[in-house]
């Protein structure tokens, strides 16, 4: 901002005098950073040491240079593993000391408890189990069902379990952000979407709500959360930082 | 803006962290009842006690409206700001 205050009154001219800086004056870009204060100060010296150094490596070295764009392990991402990993670990550390959890009375084997459920990240497939509305009557059968209820919500956790296992062997492109494909990212948010509703179906008699309206939303929430989210990324490609974060992680061809 | 958000995740997830311990403290009389949202104890506090109550209250919602504060507020207001004086809006 101060930058810019300088210089009013004496705006660009139409002979165009005003656009070159007076020489011997206007700071280079190297100056300008390293004029700046604080954290932008040291930032900017640790970055241009560790610059330095890798540059006097390279040059006195066979090293061949690769064409990617990194840091190097040590010591850029060890410090940054190692700063996350003591976050976590001080974590557990401070929740079970200061929260020490419960420990119940021993489970009696002779007796089925009230409430049967799988761990909460299988409930998708317990959920599953719970298609049975879905499960078509046949006219041609005279209104019987071609399979059991339960047969159909085995069949059910195949097709998820062999749509998930095709998603490898679908070309994706090089894109690695959501915005640069709308549809599949799009698609991505309502299985997610899915996988939270399919896992409340699987608890509806635990959930305070009518469970056809609770059966009605496990299929309509996708739906619409991927809309949402394909209107949210369609609105997202454009600006400059959509331009300036293209430009830098679109990955370079190989020499 | 990012360090605007930064200011006010950090508020959240601090203040948060704190006020979720008091609560697990005093909130939360069993394991498998009520989590974090049960009533007050009314019986048997000492000055700890009642500090740490009256504490975690303050912390839960300094969490929230320091939050609200840097994400919201004040880049709203550096907006209204900009539109107000006719400059340019800085990419952020």
């Amino acid at each position: 901002m101060s930058d810019n205050d300088i210089d009013e009154g004496e705006g660009p001219t139409a002979d165009g005098s005003g656009i070159v800086a007076p020489d011997d004056e206007t700071p280079t870009w190297s100056e300008r950073k390293e004029r700046s204060q604080g954290l932008s100060r040291l930032t900017y010296e640790y970055f241009e040491r560790a610059r330095r150094e890798d540059q006097d490596l390279r040059v006195e070295s066979d090293y061949v240079e690769r064409d990617v764009l990194a840091f190097p392990a040590w010591p850029h991402e060890m410090v940054r593993n190692l700063a996350l990993t003591s976050f976590f670990v001080g974590m557990t550390v401070f929740l079970a000391a200061a929260m020490p959890p419960h420990i119940g009375a021993p489970a009696n084997p002779s007796n089925t408890p009230a409430v049967i459920l799988p761990d909460w990240y299988l409930y998708w497939s317990f959920g599953l189990l719970k298609l049975g509305p879905l499960n078509p009557d046949l006219a041609l059968l005279g209104g019987q069902k071609l399979m059991a209820d339960r047969t159909y919500g085995v069949l059910a956790n195949l097709v998820v379990v062999g749509f998930i296992s095709i998603v490898p062997f679908l070309n994706k492109g090089a894109a690695r952000r959501p915005v640069e494909q709308p549809f599949w990212a799009a698609v991505g948010v309502g299985g997610v979407v899915y996988a939270a509703t399919i896992s409340a179906l699987s608890v509806k008699n635990l959930l305070p709500m009518d469970s056809h309206l609770l059966f009605d939303l496990t299929f309509l929430l996708p739906i619409v959360a991927g809309c949402i989210a394909y209107a949210v990324f369609k609105s997202m490609r454009e600006g400059y930082m959509f331009e300036l974060n293209r430009r830098y992680y679109r990955l370079r061809p190989p020499k | 803006m990012a360090d605007e958000f930064a200011k006010g995740f950090t508020i959240l997830v601090t203040a948060g962290l704190a006020w979720l311990t008091l609560a697990g403290w005093y909130n939360t009389p069993s394991f498998e009842g009520q989590q974090l949202t049960a009533a007050d104890p009314t019986s048997g506090l000492t000055v700890y006690d009642q500090v740490a109550l009256v504490l975690k209250d303050a912390l839960f919602w300094f969490a929230i409206l320091g939050f609200v504060t840097f994400v919201v507020v004040i880049p709203a207001v550096r907006k209204l700001r900009e539109a107000y004086d006719g400059t340019p809006e800085v990419p952020e």
